[in-house]
């Protein structure tokens, strides 16, 4: 059957009726009895020891059940990453010293929120002040103050003893390539500290049953977190069962291990009582990890023709206090850099600073719309230099489909090219192109183009995803999978996928999902991969229970498997409607002739089998995807001279995510990346002083409203497609998006005013800042010859 | 533990008479409680989220006396014979309202955590104006954050929950 039923259309989700209704279940719904609250002290010095702790006092309130500190925690350490360069290097209390404002140092449970929190204004700690740094350009001074003076130090760096990571890496030979260039430019580029605003806070619910620990936690995969919290609480796996509940969004931010997981844990180990810690918002904007600012300097060398030959990248990102995933971004940079555009001769180099900020997590993108915004800027004026447009210097340098990446990966049937036509044609862009700056009012339009690419799913723990598919006697299905929900649509993707290999109504498939005991493991919804690899192996175990029913009924029928024909929850021989089973029957068939099998489907899998690991963090060394989408986005904007706000008017997504299994879920995601791109362009900024954070609210820390978003159109290209029991490629769509329309409103500003924005934000004060220069330009140039005369007159 | 009177010290109570989507019930709380506590903790209707404690997320929107309301600004002891409707009182007779509906159907829904406080608003809004303008559908819901869906879907689904000619995106 070729015509499909289920995949490629935009299924109603299934979670929606819990989330409408209010019985969705998330991890500060969930209460226990005899539960208690949990709290924890944070340091309000960016950096200073730990000369004494007296919990005395705190343990001595009414209604306190105990107090925590490094004492009594086993001092196992934990990272996002964990490897022999980067071992892990964070405790899950401070020890002996804070690094940043906010760095954990005890934790309280007692019988209220009220209590608790008056237990932790009775711990009393006395510090010793360090001197501390913030700049990352600062701490790679020598004489700069030194986060961690005994970690090892990398290679080759010695007197920068703050760089806590490295990542290297290129080919070709870059000084031969910008020797051949005809024009070769040299640009700096900076982001900004932002967020992720997740609507629902950080929380753990915890609860210590003689061997077994139950929780609950607001997460992106409940079985990597099993695996840190055990590390850290020295369990085995299988003593920590994380349950599902629904989250309430995440964007990166939830991932990492946090110190309140493992306190609302050990608590309960301590009491025998379930602790629940619900993080405030002002702890979370003040201590909790935020995204990761870059500085970028790049240096760009291409033909007359826009042809890029050579390219030098240099990206510096201010790590904060622990490693975190601050290691990890500029290895991806790296990779956002070389994905879309052929560069023969690259040199990348990218440092990982580390500073007295709170540590830095994973955000949406994790570095590309940092690089792509440096990149795409820059090649636009690269292109206007040498009298190009925007699209066809794009053309000339986009990835065709097939080519080889140089570190091994296929980009097999990349769509970029036609990403950037359909995107130009869609916009109408040359014709609009250009105009704005002709326009001497007050109110100028330009449109600008951006072109990202991102991979789709990768090898880090836990690398691969099972799913299985149980038959109910009614004949309905019934998935197990580990995929999380964390509002991006896994469950009802996953359910497509069965139904539609099953032949079934997809009200006849049930979901239970991300619970490590009763679940598969699963990759969790973190690595852009879960369509892919979770989808696949939905695919397989549904296909695997379809196909025993088949050969059951080719065996009562005595024919062959080829043919049977099945739909409408039955399988029947080609032609013969008498000779027909339902899957009732089926399943009651099986059962009474195959010693009780009640029909199981199993189904597993791993992106780039035959590949041992991930690539090196360091060297880049390895493969990293065999999944990437392409895109381009086109923004247009209104600029106000008087006032120097710009807003987007139009944001267009062309993209390749190979063919999208539900369509109404991936617009939401572009919808949604559009208008995280708009609050990383124009509103939100993290501000922080000696360490501290000035806005720890959503009134100071301006996400986007329902006024700011803008008019958001997609459009697919497609390269993939899917075939009932065969796999199937799909490829990324839930964070690359926010890189590529970055760009585009960055480039849509130098078109409509001829400012060019060398750092996000686009605030009003730096456009009118560039409309002023080059006012005051303009005006040096007319007004040289009358200058002369008042000279000479005097 | 605590000695009795230490306790009455420290925490006065008062009993308050809330009308719960329909239901009278009588709470003991404190004067310090917010009234978003009060309905998760207490009454234990967990549909309405706690996203900021802060006023500043809209998510805890509940309707008091059919206006929307912040419950997490709102004391619960100022509420005393008041009206309270929360999502979980959105439905009628097990069949869930119009906008309800229309969240499913155009897919304005993700992670779900502000749904809840969306729809009280949008109840609210169109209780008052059964046929409101795309303006007036941003200025119900101005104090309502949504991360995840970038508001589009939403405004379509009011339009579409007031027979304003759009039609349902999903099947």
């Amino acid at each position: 059957m070729s015509q499909l039923s289920y995949v490629g259309k935009s299924c109603a989700r299934k979670d929606g009726p819990d989330k409408v209704t209010g019985r969705a279940v998330y991890t500060q719904d969930v209460k226990l009895p005899g539960m208690l609250t949990g709290r924890i002290l944070r340091s309000p010095h960016p950096h200073a020891r730990i000369v004494r702790i007296d919990t005395s006092k705190a343990m001595a309130l009414p209604g306190v059940k105990a107090v925590m500190t490094v004492e009594d925690t086993k001092g196992i350490k934990h990272g996002f990453v964990e490897t022999p360069r980067y071992p892990p290097d964070q405790e899950v209390l401070a020890r002996e010293k804070v690094r940043h404002v906010g760095e954990e140092i005890a934790a309280v449970a007692a019988i209220d929120p009220f209590t608790a929190q008056k237990a932790i204004d009775l711990i009393e700690v006395e510090y010793e002040l360090l001197p501390a740094v913030f700049d990352p350009f600062e701490a790679m001074k020598p004489d700069a103050p030194e986060v961690h003076p005994t970690h090892p130090k990398v290679k080759g760096e010695t007197p920068f003893s703050n760089i806590g990571g490295r990542t290297a890496t290129g080919w070709g030979n870059v000084e031969e390539g910008f020797r051949e260039a005809d024009y070769v430019r040299e640009d700096r580029f900076e982001s900004h500290l932002r967020t992720h605003g997740y609507l629902e806070p950080q929380a753990t619910l915890a609860h210590w049953e003689d061997d077994k620990l139950n929780v609950w936690t607001s997460s992106m995969g409940t079985f990597v977190k099993r695996s840190k919290l055990a590390k850290v609480l020295d369990l085995p796996f299988s003593a920590v069962r994380v349950h599902k509940t629904y989250v309430g969004g995440t964007f990166g931010g939830k991932i990492d291990l946090y110190s309140h997981e493992y306190c609302a844990a050990r608590l309960s180990m301590i009491t025998g009582c379930p602790v629940r810690i619900v993080a405030t918002r002002e702890e979370i904007f003040s201590a909790y990890r935020h995204g990761q600012p870059l500085v970028m300097e790049i240096k760009t060398g291409v033909r007359r023709d826009g042809t890029i030959v050579a390219q030098q990248v240099r990206a510096i990102n201010n790590a904060g206090a622990y490693r975190g995933s601050g290691v990890v971004v500029i290895f991806l940079a790296w990779g956002f850099t070389m994905l879309p555009y052929r560069i023969p001769n690259l040199a990348y180099e990218g440092l990982s600073v580390h500073t007295n900020n709170p540590v830095r997590a994973p955000q949406r993108g994790h570095g590309c719309p940092q690089i792509r915004f440096a990149i795409e800027s820059q090649l636009d004026r690269i292109a206007q230099d040498l009298g190009i447009d925007p699209v066809t210097i794009r053309l000339r340098n986009a990835r065709r489909p097939w080519e080889e990446l140089p570190n091994g990966d296929n980009v097999h049937e990349a769509g970029l090219i036609d990403c950037i036509k359909v995107a130009a044609e869609k916009s109408d862009f040359l014709a609009k192109y250009g105009q704005g700056r002709k326009n001497e009012g007050t109110i100028r339009r330009g449109i600008g183009m951006g072109v990202s690419s991102y991979f789709g799913g990768s090898l880090i723990y836990p690398n691969g995803s099972g799913v299985i598919v149980k038959m109910a006697d009614d004949g309905s299905a019934t998935v197990l999978t580990g995929a999380i929900d964390v509002g991006q649509g896994a469950e009802t993707v996953i359910s497509q996928i069965v139904a539609e290999e099953l032949y079934l109504p997809i009200e006849d498939v049930k979901i239970i999902s991300s619970d490590t005991d009763t679940t598969p493991q699963d990759i969790g919804a973190w690595i852009s991969g879960m369509t892919y690899v979770t989808g696949n192996a939905a695919r397989q175990a549904a296909g695997n229970a379809r196909d025993k029913m088949l050969r059951l009924v080719a065996e009562r029928f005595e024919c062959s498997v080829e043919d049977l024909e099945i739909g409408g929850k039955c399988v029947q021989r080609r032609g013969q409607p008498e000779q027909r089973m339902t899957y009732r029957e089926i399943i009651a068939f099986s059962v009474a002739t195959r010693r009780g099998d009640t029909i199981i489907g199993e189904g597993y899998w791993r992106t780039m089998r035959d590949e041992p690991a991930h690539p090196s963090l360091a060297t880049t060394k390895g493969r990293w995807s065999e999944n990437y989408a392409f895109s381009c986005q086109v923004a247009e904007v209104e600029v106000d001279c008087e006032t120097g706000e710009a807003r987007v008017t139009r944001a267009l997504t062309v993209h390749d995510c190979g063919f999208p299994v539900n369509p109404a879920l991936v617009s939401g995601q572009v919808d949604g990346q559009v208008s995280m791109a708009l609050g990383h362009a124009f509103l939100e900024e993290v501000m922080t002083k000696g360490g501290y954070t000035l806005n720890p609210t959503w009134l100071d820390y301006r996400m986007p409203t329902i006024h700011e978003m803008t008019e958001s159109d997609d459009a697919e290209v497609i390269t993939e497609q899917y075939t009932v029991g065969k796999p199937y490629r799909v490829k990324e769509v839930g964070e690359g998006l926010v890189s590529g329309i970055l760009a585009a409103i960055a480039n849509a500003i130098y078109d409509a005013t001829g400012v060019r924005m060398y750092s996000t934000p686009f605030s009003p004060e730096k456009i009118l800042k560039g409309l002023q220069q080059l006012r005051r330009e303009s005006r040096q140039k007319t007004d040289e010859p009358v200058e002369q005369i008042a000279e000479l007159s005097k | 533990m605590l000695k009795r009177a230490e306790r009455r010290k420290s925490a006065p109570r008062r009993i308050v008479e809330l009308c719960v989507n329909g239901v009278w019930r009588y709470v003991t709380v404190e004067p310090r409680n917010a009234l978003v506590d009060v309905i998760r903790e207490v009454i234990g209707l967990t549909g309405t989220k706690d996203g900021c404690e802060q006023g500043t997320c809209g998510a805890c929107t509940v309707l008091i006396d059919g206006r929307p309301m912040l419950s997490c600004l709102t004391l619960a002891v100022d509420c005393d014979g008041k009206d309270i409707r929360t999502v979980e009182g959105l439905a009628e007779g097990g069949k869930i309202s119009a906008i309800q509906q229309a969240f499913l159907d155009q897919g304005a829904i993700q992670c779900g955590f502000c749904t809840p406080g969306m729809l009280m608003s949008i109840t609210s809004l169109l209780e008052e104006n059964p046929k409101p303008t795309v303006p007036e559908i941003k200025k119900a819901l101005e104090g309502n954050l949504c991360r995840c869906t970038g508001y589009n879907a939403i405004v379509e689904a009011v339009l579409q929950a007031s027979d304003q000619g759009v039609l349902p995106v999903t099947r």
